[in-house]
């Protein structure tokens, strides 16, 4: 089943002279259950292809469709709702809030959930799943790396999206904790997820599906 | 190394990120608006009765006599040697006045001789001929009189020539009767046969000496029946009587206010120093000197500083000119106009001073810290043993807040100070109030007065509803051995405090006729002490001594006030007289008493606690109040979204990871005014500590060292202002939410 659509993607940073067009172009599709890496050099649109899939920042041209809705149709009020219901966030520097404990982290997505009432028992039942039992009373600031990006997988979970992206998530993570950070987006793929996965990493492009190059504005597989 | 110079250099560095500098901008100017306020009322008030007297050539002395034929009061005034100069006055009191349907029978009329006037003339010009009339400005105001129209004087009709100011008295309608000035000439036409005088004005020489000329004119005033003096302070002190306290309230208020805005805008200078702390630690690394860095603060700081301050000061002085020339004018006094421009220019010098120097020094002293540290401890938070909160959004914003430890502490510290100073306005205003309409308040135990003779005490004592009546004697008189200080002397029959029961600071109440009981206002001019003898000069010249055995805080005429019992005043001043005053039982109805007296034929009079009774000028005096707290508020408003601002800049991170998990504006906002909640909670229990234990006290003694001012607020305004806080908190968690929904989450994601 496909989860996102987007074709002729273009997106342009600066003007006059300056003008730098980074989607000259893009199209990308993404189904559930399928996981899709996304590789090319730095500064050649990688982030800025998942922040427009995310609904984060709108293209020039093109257009991208999710869950049925056209993004770039949508007003902000949409955006966010569409965020808030659809789509899960994975950061390389995993922003966790550091004044919250790691099950409060978790939590606070579904806060903005209207009904989230079982958000609760799903973010303990995702602690325990992602082997976070330690870290969940505990601050960001006393957890390691690894424990850091799990904690952020987990709260991108917990309003439970249909599509998760995550940006360079192994970036600042040692090999090991890397590892077990792709196992676990490999994992959340076969639960019917679309997952996207921005990556300088090798190992991130062996578990893909898919593995997709932006060059010159444009994806090629 | 040193930074790019000089104040162009600065114009570019704040035009590359205008919207700090704006915010910067408003900071300063709101902090100026308050000082603006502060200086436009305090300068005026402080400055008001100099002005006018020096305007209007107030005379040194004021002498009152029964009509007397000026060549036989002006022998007397020549052989004083201190004499500068002298001018004649007849004056009629009850005089008729009228224009169109406005109509007094307390009129004053003045007919002014030749020589110097002592008032000024603020519009027109002054009487030359016998059909000219000068009226006072409160009159001109209160009835719309202008230059050029009639104005029916007893039974003729006068033409307006001018409109004149004279600090010797309050203003009507705050004084009973309006005042006019007519020439000498139209005496023997319209008012007397007989160009006699009953008033003349004396400017001394040497002013220090008042006290010599004083003694000398008694001495010489052999003949001269009713004599009375009215030295400048006396008038001055007179015309304090009438706005007494309040005005006093009032510059002490903008004392606090001067020193709440100096704390506000140095909070307001270091703030910003703290948000751009990692650009020092980047100057510092480029090889900048610690001074250059402190330099170029400074001079950037001034650069903002110059004009919002110029904006801020205008705004102050143009929303807070208006009620005080308002209220200078009750007080026949006079706005300073154009020389209210210099104090402001200062006023703008001090606060780019106090900016440019609040900004250099945290910059400097960031500055010599290891640069290693100024760049890792610019703006990542730390959120080491954050204190228990609420969870959920407001929750949030409440720990993101009390992670910056020092900033909330400062940012708490400055809101309380400027919640405590309204809180003292509103305890001001309700002291106002109480002035008006509670007598108790003034330690006045009687609500009637009615005029009769002391033989009809018993019978109205006896009135069902009436607990207690006396006659209650009431002289002006001066110290026998320091003639300018007048004090006012209030007796009953037996113990007084009954009727006027003001707390006693020291010794004990008088038990006999020799005894005396001093206001601390006398007391602490003349260092009279219990066990001190205290001897007055009553307007008939004769003496009587009396026995100091206590000391009260007395409201009345500043504390210059003596009670005793009238036997030896009695035995000076044979005629002395006074209205009764009747204390009401308790639970009894004061229009039943007021209609009981009526069938006696006595008209009763309610009694107030203020110096003054005029609602008008109580309103003045209230938009006045207003004014300032308006200020207040807007500023208080200013630090709440500028802390906010701050917060949010820092934590833009945080804010963007919940936008992109889907929160919105509504979400944003409850995170934005936890952030100002917990601020606002901690800026209120201190706003009241402050206002019950330091301002209220302090205001108090400022205004009236004489009496404790019971400016204390109740529950009802603390519970207003700690809700007008969260409403501003609320306000400016929307305008800081606002401000944040316009940014793009990536922007705020790339932050870190």
């Amino acid at each position: 089943m496909r989860l996102v659509t987007a074709t002729a993607l273009v997106k342009s940073y600066g003007s006059g002279r300056a003008a730098r067009r980074v989607l000259d172009g893009a199209d990308i599709h993404i189904d559930a259950g399928e996981l899709v890496a996304l590789v090319g050099p730095s500064g050649s649109g990688k982030s800025t292809l998942l922040h427009l899939l995310g609904g984060l920042d709108r293209p020039d041209e093109g257009s991208i469709e999710l869950a049925g809705r056209r993004l770039e149709r949508e007003s902000e009020r949409g955006l966010t709702e569409l965020r808030r219901s659809q789509i899960g966030f994975v950061f390389q520097f995993f922003h966790l809030i550091p004044e919250l404990t790691g099950e409060e982290n978790v939590l606070l997505p579904a806060r903005l959930r209207t009904n989230g009432g079982r958000a609760p028992e799903r973010a303990r039942r995702l602690i325990a799943d992602l082997g976070l039992g330690d870290a969940a009373p505990r601050r960001p600031a006393q957890l390691s790396g690894g424990e850091q990006q799990r904690l952020s997988i987990a709260r991108a979970l917990v309003n439970d999206p249909r599509l998760l992206l995550a940006d360079e998530p192994t970036g600042n993570l040692d090999q090991d904790s890397g590892h077990h950070v792709l196992e676990l987006l490999r994992f959340v793929a076969s639960d019917e997820r679309g997952v996207l996965l921005v990556t300088h990493d090798a190992e991130a492009a062996q578990i893909a599906d898919r593995v997709l190059r932006l060059e010159q504005g444009r994806l090629v597989e | 190394m040193r930074l790019p110079g000089g104040p162009l250099a600065s114009l570019r560095r704040l035009r590359a990120r205008p919207g700090r500098s704006l915010v910067a901008a408003l900071g300063v100017a709101a902090a100026a608006a308050m000082l603006g306020t502060a200086v436009t009322v305090g300068y005026g008030l402080h400055t008001g009765f100099d002005r006018a007297a020096d305007r209007a050539d107030l005379p040194d002395v004021i002498a009152r006599f029964d009509d007397q034929p000026v060549a036989h009061v002006d022998a007397r005034l020549r052989a004083l040697p201190n004499l500068r100069a002298r001018a004649y006055r007849r004056e009629f009191t009850g005089v008729v006045l009228q224009s169109g349907p406005d109509v007094t029978g307390d009129g004053i009329v003045q007919a002014v001789g030749p020589g110097r006037r002592g008032y000024a003339i603020a519009r027109g010009t002054d009487v030359r001929g016998g059909d000219e009339v000068v009226v006072e400005r409160g009159l001109a105001r209160e009835w719309g009189v202008r230059v050029g129209q009639r104005l029916d004087v007893g039974q003729g009709s006068l033409r307006v020539v001018g409109v004149a100011v004279s600090p010797d008295n309050v203003a009507f309608p705050l004084a009973k009767g309006p005042r006019v000035y007519v020439a000498w000439g139209a005496l023997g036409q319209r008012f007397a046969s007989r160009p006699d005088t009953n008033l003349a004005l004396i400017w001394l020489n040497d002013p220090s000496q008042l006290d010599a000329t004083l003694t000398q004119a008694r001495a010489a005033s052999f003949g001269l029946g009713g004599l009375r003096f009215l030295t400048r302070s006396g008038v001055r002190t007179t015309i304090d009587q009438a706005a007494g306290i309040v005005v006093a309230l009032l510059v002490a208020f903008s004392v606090i206010a001067l020193a709440s805005a100096g704390v506000m805008l140095a909070a307001s200078a270091a703030a910003d120093v703290q948000r751009r702390l990692q650009g020092i630690g980047v100057a510092r690394a480029l090889g900048f000197t610690p001074r250059s860095v402190a330099a170029q603060y400074a001079l950037d700081s001034a650069v903002i500083a110059l004009p919002a301050g110029a904006v801020g000061l205008a705004i102050g002085a143009l929303v807070s000119y208006g009620p005080s020339a308002r209220l200078l004018e009750s007080l026949n006094e006079l706005s300073p106009g154009a020389v209210l421009l210099g104090p402001l220019a200062l006023a703008l010098l001090g606060v780019v001073a106090l900016v440019a120097a609040a900004a250099a020094w945290p910059a400097w002293r960031a500055a010599r810290r290891p640069v290693v540290s100024v760049l890792r401890g610019g703006d990542v938070p730390v959120a080491r043993g954050t204190p228990r909160l609420p969870s959920g959004f407001v929750g949030l914003g409440m720990r993101l807040a009390a992670t910056r430890r020092r900033r909330m502490l400062a940012t708490v510290a400055v809101l309380g100070v400027s919640g405590g100073v309204v809180l003292t306005m509103l305890g001001m205003a309700r002291l106002l109030d109480r002035l008006q309409h509670d007598p108790g308040l003034v330690g006045k135990r009687y609500q009637l007065t009615v005029d009769a003779p002391a033989s009809r005490a018993r019978e109205i004592a006896r009135l069902p509803g009436v607990a207690a009546a006396a006659p209650r004697y009431v002289v002006f008189a001066a110290d026998s051995f320091e003639l300018g200080e007048s004090l006012k002397v209030v007796a009953y029959p037996g113990d007084h405090t009954p009727f006027e029961s003001p707390p006693l600071a020291a010794g004990r109440r008088v038990r006999s006729a020799g005894e005396a009981e001093v206001g601390t206002g006398i007391a602490d001019a003349l260092g009279v002490r219990p066990g001190a003898e205290l001897a007055l000069e009553l307007p008939t010249g004769r003496e009587v001594r009396f026995r100091v055995v206590g000391l009260v805080r007395a409201f009345d005429n500043d504390g210059r006030v003596v009670y005793t019992r009238p036997r030896r005043l009695l035995a000076a001043d044979p005629g002395l007289s006074g209205p009764i005053a009747i204390k009401l039982a308790n639970g009894a109805s004061r229009d039943d008493v007021v209609r009981r007296l009526g069938r006696l034929g006595l008209e009763p009079q309610p009694v107030t606690a203020a110096t003054t009774r005029n609602a008008g000028f109580l309103g003045v005096l209230a938009a006045l109040l207003r004014a300032v707290a308006l200020v207040n508020g807007i500023v208080c408003l200013y630090i709440l979204v500028q802390a906010l601002a701050l917060t949010a800049r820092e934590r833009r991170s945080t804010i963007a990871v919940l936008r992109a998990a889907g929160a919105g504006q509504r979400e944003v906002r409850r995170v934005l005014f936890g952030a100002a909640l917990v601020v606002v909670l901690g800026a209120a229990p201190l706003a009241v500590a402050l206002e019950l234990l330091v301002l209220a006290p302090a205001v108090s003694n400022l205004a009236a060292s004489y009496v404790s001012l019971p400016l204390a607020v109740g529950i009802g305004q603390i519970a207003i202002v700690i809700a007008g806080l969260v409403v501003l908190a609320a306000a400016a968690s929307a305008l800081a939410a606002r401000q944040l929904g316009r940014e793009r989450v990536v922007t705020g994601l790339r932050s870190d």
